[in-house]
């Protein structure tokens, strides 16, 4: 038998909080998971490995590289050890996120009606105006029930100290709750005897979560309204998420083309005539939503859909105009809102993010660049970042002329080493680096959030950046009492 | 029901339905090929003309190897009609109406998919593997059948699909009926050698029900009543024709412009056209014309059937 001693190569390093191993022993909650694992010899467990893999790809979660004229379909990888977070560090989570919604929603609320954080200069309204995804054209449209973000995907990093913190919000177009829901599927396959012995809570009601909240923002009182999931199509790389919502909600999954706007009403092409939409969960970008307002080169969307929009006929669900709030610059406001508009401490903290237009502090972060990441305000997926570690004389050289140029397109923040948890990996059991994606719902009820989120793991060794495009995988997500 | 929608799940089934009786053929050919023919060696070319369009010099230089065609048939990606070309587009489709079909047939066609794609297959098909390889695609197109048949809703959807699944059919069994008749200069007074026609009955899987039903060794006019007029065997016309119409009528159910109207009488005529004809009539002079027209016919009800209810981009 060629069984595992689960710590012999375990390489979790001294200043990086595991979320399994204090340096000294097991955490409580990882105990049985641990004890069951050592269990397992190494080919059982690669045999599971391979299982999952299988699953993935046999239900066509899969993406497609291009090579030569023949596409590749991969599979997203996928971790098959669970990341476990205990019931206690969840209610903190939620009420943390919750907090951070409700500000973030009233914040949008204001800044395309009164603008009166940027009155009273809580805000600046500089910072406002000079961001690209600031959208006027969405300025005093009244969107059902005052909720701008419907649904969040908030990115939270485990720093050194063992804290959470707020990385990113993803108001917009969020993805990867399929993974989230998936992820537990194929772990109830490969690991039934671990989820019943933890009583792990329960994700699976997420889509039912969402569906009520799409039904709940038609903009008139129907009994029986329309929602459809509107998608860029086959070729986006979040397609299976878009099929797999559609399918567990039982909506109609619409493209740009099957959709028109008629006197200011939106309809789909049926085979029996026209029929009308009143509500869009849309997963296209604002700016390709509608070609007569922003990229006229854009088939995604479709033309006319802002003016039935702007006349009620129609909910656009995440709301437009949303970007402003995932700037990189302004998330640095949002402790200051929370604090302007509900009165209250941030629960969870932010990460120190340092502005660049300021020439002092500019010189603080080029001095202490080693230390520093800088990253691109309106990128994200990892792109347009610089590791201060890592980036090269000559690279350095160039951003610094780019940040000069513009300083502010850029923000710096401390380079944090993300918690680590334990990867079945060639195998044995290494430590990689992950973050963790609850994702939030908001409606007229309140913010729900369902227990557990998509952890996602920077699988290559030391690597620090855990996004799909550049070697990321994700792992099953365990919140247990 | 999404035009979009309804198209796809249209040509889902006509591609699987080509797949399937792709298989068939093919099968009944690899096994028979292993068989000296009646008529001599047995060649790949019938089958190539029918499935590819090859000019004739490639043709030529495939046809008595069989390792060569099957690749032909099966797995060449430049062929446009073969198994892995019809898969692929048979999967883009489910794959687009995801959100409509089960997760089951969803499966499936991706399982399906992923098999006609892995590498090792040319190889093993010119290795004797080929009737292995030849049996798990049809059992996957099979199970693709009865999963469909038990998981679909009924409804709208499944009416474009049972069209798209039977027009397909239907096309395929006059084509190849054609194909045999040609062979032999569509002369129907001659008698001829049941062996003859294992190859067209085999591939349509009628040949058990050829020897159940019909007694006399008139097979040149048994085996066109058979394929075209034998309303018990699902392979025939007149079968096919009836499930059309039947699944037409439940689409068009809700819809009563005259726009339908135009398309039930275009399917009707085509319809009681097979439904009316007597078998005698059917001679050495006309039979080639009787099956093109059909063919014609039903082309161009596709056609507007298209018209009417895939319009959308």
């Amino acid at each position: 038998m060629d069984r595992l001693k689960l710590l012999d190569q375990y390489n979790s390093a001294a200043d990086i909080w595991d979320e399994m191993y204090d340096k000294q022993q097991i955490r409580d909650h990882y105990s049985k998971v641990f004890t069951s694992l050592e269990q397992f010899d190494v080919s059982a467990l690669q045999q599971k490995d391979r299982l999952a893999g299988e699953l993935f790809m046999n239900q066509g979660i899969t993406f497609t590289v291009y090579s030569d004229d023949a596409g590749i379909e991969r599979i997203f990888p996928f971790d098959i050890i669970p990341r476990i977070i205990t019931g206690k560090e969840w209610e903190h989570i939620e009420l943390g996120i919750k907090q951070r919604l409700k500000a973030l929603n009233m914040f949008l609320k204001d800044i395309y009606n009164d603008q009166q954080i940027l009155k009273d200069k809580v805000v600046p309204a500089s910072l406002v105006a000079s961001c690209p995804h600031y959208t006027r054209d969405v300025f005093g449209i009244k969107v059902p029930h005052d909720i701008y973000v419907h649904i969040s995907g908030i990115d939270l990093i485990r720093g050194e100290d063992g804290l959470f913190y707020v990385l990113e919000d993803n108001l917009r177009t969020p993805s990867g709750v399929s993974y989230m829901l998936e992820n537990r599927e194929v772990t109830k396959r490969i690991f039934p005897e671990l989820l019943a012995a933890n009583h792990v809570r329960r994700v699976s009601n997420y889509p039912l979560l969402l569906h009520e909240i799409l039904l709940q923002m038609a903009p008139t009182q129907l009994s029986n309204p329309t929602v459809v999931l509107l998608t860029p199509g086959i070729y986006n790389s979040a397609y299976y998420e878009h099929t797999f919502l559609a399918r567990q909600m039982g909506i109609t999954l619409v493209e740009g083309r099957d959709l028109v706007v008629d006197h200011h009403k939106v309809y789909m092409k049926t085979t029996d005539g026209l029929e009308q939409v009143h509500v869009i969960y849309r997963r296209i970008d604002d700016e390709f939503l509608d070609p007569l307002l922003f990229r006229p080169d854009s088939a995604l969307g479709v033309p006319g859909l802002m003016n039935a929009y702007r006349k009620g006929n129609v909910a656009i669900i995440n709301a437009m105009g949303n970007g402003v709030a995932d700037d990189k610059a302004v998330y640095a406001y949002v402790p200051a809102m929370i604090k302007y508009y509900l009165n209250e401490e941030p629960i969870l903290p932010n990460v120190p993010t340092y502005e660049l237009h300021d020439a002092s502090v500019r010189k603080y972060v080029f001095d202490n660049i080693e230390k520093m990441v800088i990253k691109q305000t309106n990128q994200s997926g990892g792109y347009g970042m610089i590791m201060g570690n890592k980036v090269s004389a000559e690279d350095w050289e160039k951003a610094k002329v780019a940040i000069e140029a513009d300083p502010r397109s850029f923000i710096a923040q401390p380079i944090i080493k993300l918690s680590t948890v334990p990867c079945f990996i060639d195998g044995t059991f290494q430590a990689r680096h992950v973050d963790l994606r609850p994702y939030a719902l908001c409606g007229p009820q309140g913010v729900q959030i369902v227990p557990g989120g998509l952890t996602r793991v920077a699988l290559r060794k030391d690597s620090l950046i855990v996004n799909s495009s550049q070697g990321g995988g994700s792992k099953d997500t365990w919140v247990i009492d | 029901m999404l035009s979009r929608i309804a198209d796809s799940l249209f040509w889902l089934a006509r591609y699987m339905e080509r797949a399937e009786g792709l298989l068939r053929v093919t099968s009944t050919h690899y096994i028979l090929s292993l068989d000296k023919d009646v008529n001599g060696p047995l060649t790949w070319k019938p089958v190539l003309e029918t499935f590819t369009s090859c000019t004739d010099a490639e043709m030529d230089a495939i046809a008595h190897n069989t390792g060569d065609a099957l690749k032909k048939l099966l797995t060449d990606n430049t062929n446009h009609n073969s198994l892995k070309v019809i898969i692929t587009k048979a999967r883009e489709n489910a794959r687009g109406i995801q959100d409509y079909i089960t997760k089951e047939v969803w499966e499936e066609v991706n399982s399906f998919y992923h098999l006609i794609h892995q590498p090792s297959l040319d190889k093993r098909l010119s290795n004797y593997e080929a009737a292995d390889i030849l049996d798990l695609f049809t059992r996957h197109s099979v199970l693709y059948t009865g999963i469909t048949d038990i998981t679909m809703a009924r409804g709208i959807g499944w009416g474009f699909m049972n069209l798209g699944k039977y027009i397909e059919r239907c096309l395929e069994t006059i084509v190849l009926t054609n194909k045999q008749y040609q062979r032999i200069n569509y002369r129907m007074d001659e008698i001829k050698d049941i062996m003859l026609w294992r190859h067209l009955l085999m591939s349509l899987s009628g040949y058990e029900l050829h020897l159940k039903t019909y007694r006399s060794s008139l097979y040149n006019h048994d085996v066109l009543h058979q394929v075209s007029f034998n309303e018990d065997f699902p392979h025939s016309v007149v079968y096919s024709l009836g499930r059309i119409d039947r699944h037409l009528q439940d689409v068009t159910r809700k819809n009563s412009s005259e726009d339908m109207a135009a398309l039930m009488r275009c399917f009707g005529r085509l319809f009681s056209k097979v439904k009316n004809t007597d078998l005698d009539v059917l001679n050495n002079d006309n039979l080639q014309q009787y099956l093109e027209d059909l063919r014609n016919d039903l082309l161009y009800f596709t056609t507007l059937l298209s018209q009417k209810f895939f319009s959308y981009a």
